[in-house]
């Protein structure tokens, strides 16, 4: 009985940690310890060199312009993706949860996830039947008469950015949908009833309570789309060189782990400063507002 | 100020008719209140007004300019919902300003007509706090405060109150009629609360199940003077009888549920107070006398027994059983501490009424 006393009594006092402290340890784990290994391969010479033999020479290799066109490249295509994904996400989750009644929703909401229970090579590879010179867009144009040739299609950026749109929309559309879903219509109604038109109802009341999923739908097509090498691998080609593609290149390919920390330091440095930027963005508009009524 | 008027207003919702040509004339300038059960329409016709709702046919006049299809940002009409309905993600300045501010009217104008309007709802302590940082009371009152910085034709209240404890509801609807009598804008307040729209209104209108409006009139019209049992039952409490009608020398009588025969007053012009036809009388419970011992001066009386007592404080109310085994409603004011007379529970007391107070009604 006291024994029992004392496990409730603990648990009580320590509940918080207790409970979060696999999830800490997780992140510890797999976040941090690997983080600061690569962070620690990056500054050695070679892979099995001693200790004490650090390096700035990976980072020095990394100042060609080269590699700074590489970073750049995923930048863009990671942010036209993002704000592709935004503005088609947007009017969907829109709908979906303010106009379309609950039954129709609930349908709308499977056939969405339902892509992700292809697996991701599949869904990707299934791209290229569709784009290929033999492809099925390629046969429907031609069998229309609207092209005399096939069009080149796979291998090229437009494909590329294609692919990653329709992968990555799903993952813009559900954050917003439930922050949409949230918004009490009579807010909105409130709204028009004061004098404002659909627009400025939508430009002032609807997109900054959707803030927030904004952000995180951004964060999450920006920062996996930034990285992403499968897609370039399977649709793009060989053509261009992307950061993910690099880094698996440098891991899978040349075994050149202390290069390949190095590049992954950078980009990830790029990524955060992106991130950083997008966050103070954010915070601007709301920040020039307080000014005004202060 | 103008009036709104409906004409022939018909709306149906997923093929469910709310509203069945429905006419009213709100007057301008005054405290109308649009009461009725849950259902009864009252919310959608309010909605009417505002736009966020369009007749399938009908007209929507106010004044001399048909509404009926102008969109919902062009007319001068406001609403106080429901729920607030304030923006959560500005503070209370900015939620009271978004009409001005949609305008553009100019910051100093803005600001200063937003002071003003707060200091009106006393809430100039509160300008620059977040939404969700404030109490029921003061989010009702920024969202009247939010209404009527337009200055707008017409101020829609939909069940505004229904949030509120009793106390705080009774102080709301004094500053509200204070608000009315100051801006001599035209309130149209949608209830389910017969005391709320007994308190508040200049004028009233009653609506039943089926969204028709029963009776139209001035509150003690509509409670001293019912035309139907829905409204006489709906508005305040009173005990219904069925019964039939008899008219010896135009004398007045009602037979009703084998208890005898009581005197109304009757009138010729009315078609259906015909002798032999069966029609409704409306006692209200404070309009009978109850007594242990037998009274004179009194136009009507029945026996009964007292099957339960409620004490309510300013009043008790006896429910009496009659010899046939109706039970009928009495209130007796509690004005004295010690009365000379106590009446107990199995007590065989006299009612008593004057056919005076007695309403009779055709359905």
């Amino acid at each position: 009985m006291k024994i029992k006393e004392k496990i409730k009594n603990f648990i009580a006092e320590n509940g918080s940690f207790i409970f979060s402290a696999p999830a800490v340890l997780w992140q510890v784990l797999f976040l941090y310890v690997p983080f600061f290994l690569v962070l620690y391969s990056s500054f050695k010479r070679v892979a099995d060199s001693s200790l004490h033999d650090l390096t700035f020479e990976h980072y020095a290799t990394l100042l060609n312009s080269a590699y700074f066109y590489i970073i750049a490249r995923s930048a863009l295509i990671a942010l036209g993706v993002t704000i592709l994904s935004l503005l088609c996400a947007y009017p969907v989750a829109y709908f979906l949860a303010l106009k379309v009644n609950r039954r129709w929703k609930n349908v709308l909401l499977f056939l969405l996830t339902l892509p992700f229970w292809t697996n991701f090579l599949i869904q990707i590879y299934s791209w290229v039947f569709v784009l290929d010179y033999n492809g099925l867009i390629n046969m429907a144009l031609l069998k229309i008469g609207i092209i005399s040739e096939p069009l080149h299609m796979v291998n090229s950026t437009y494909a590329l950015f294609l692919v990653m749109l329709y992968y990555y929309l799903p993952f813009m559309i559900m954050p917003l949908y439930s922050i949409l879903e949230k918004i009490q219509h009579d807010v909105l109604e409130a709204s028009m009833d004061l004098g404002a038109t659909h627009w400025q109802t939508f430009r002032r009341i609807t997109i900054p309570l959707s803030m927030s999923g904004i952000k995180t739908g951004v964060f999450l097509v920006f920062v996996p789309a930034f990285g992403e090498f499968a897609i370039p691998a399977i649709i793009g080609g060989s053509k261009y060189m992307y950061v993910g593609s690099l880094v698996s290149h440098y891991f899978l390919v040349a075994r050149d782990n202390q290069l390949g920390s190095a590049f992954t330091m950078v980009s990830g440095l790029v990524l955060i400063t992106c991130a950083l930027l997008f966050n103070w963005l954010c915070a601007v508009p709301a920040q020039v507002a307080q000014k005004e009524v202060e | 100020m103008r009036n709104i008027r409906f004409e022939k207003i018909v709306k149906t919702y997923n093929g469910d008719i709310i509203l069945d040509k429905l006419s009213l004339e709100i007057p301008g300038g005054t405290f109308f209140a649009l009461l009725g059960p849950s259902g009864s329409g009252k919310t959608t016709l309010l909605r009417l007004i505002a736009g966020l709702e369009e007749a399938d046919s009908g007209s929507i006049f106010l004044g001399d300019e048909d509404i009926t299809h102008m969109p919902i940002y062009k007319r001068r009409v406001n609403t106080v919902f429901q729920n607030y309905a304030l923006f959560p993600h500005m503070n209370v300045f900015d939620n009271v300003a978004y009409s001005l501010s949609i305008r553009n009217l100019p910051k100093n104008i803005i600001e200063e007509k937003v002071i003003k309007i707060l200091n009106t709802v006393h809430l100039d302590k509160h300008i620059y706090k977040s939404i969700q940082t404030l109490s029921g009371g003061q989010k009702q009152r920024v969202a009247l405060a939010r209404a009527v910085i337009n200055e707008p034709d017409v101020l829609l209240l939909d069940e505004p109150l229904a949030a509120l404890d009793l106390k705080l509801r009774e102080k709301m609807l004094i500053e509200l009629i204070d608000l009315q009598s100051t801006l001599k804008t035209t309130f149209v307040y949608v209830t389910h609360d017969q005391f709320e729209a007994l308190t508040v209104a200049d004028h009233m209108a009653i609506m039943n199940h089926d969204g028709e409006i029963e009776q139209v009139g001035t509150p003690k019209e509509i409670y001293e003077f019912p035309v139907s049992s829905f409204v006489a039952a709906f508005v305040g409490t009173t005990n219904l009888f069925k019964g039939e009608l008899h008219i010896i020398d135009e004398q007045y009588r009602i037979e009703f549920g084998g208890l005898g025969m009581f005197e109304v007053v009757g009138s010729k012009d009315k078609e259906w107070m015909r002798n032999g036809n069966t029609v409704f009388m409306s006692l209200r419970p404070e309009k009978i006398e109850i007594s242990k011992t037998p009274m004179t001066g009194f136009s009507n009386t029945l026996q009964g027994m007292v099957q339960s007592i409620v004490y309510h404080g300013r009043s008790t109310q006896y429910n009496v059983q009659l010899k046939n085994g109706e039970v009928i409603q009495v209130f007796e004011q509690n004005e004295e501490h010690f009365p000379q007379e106590i009446i107990d529970y199995d007590d065989t007391v006299f009612l008593y009424w004057q056919k005076e107070n007695v309403v009779l009604l055709e359905k």
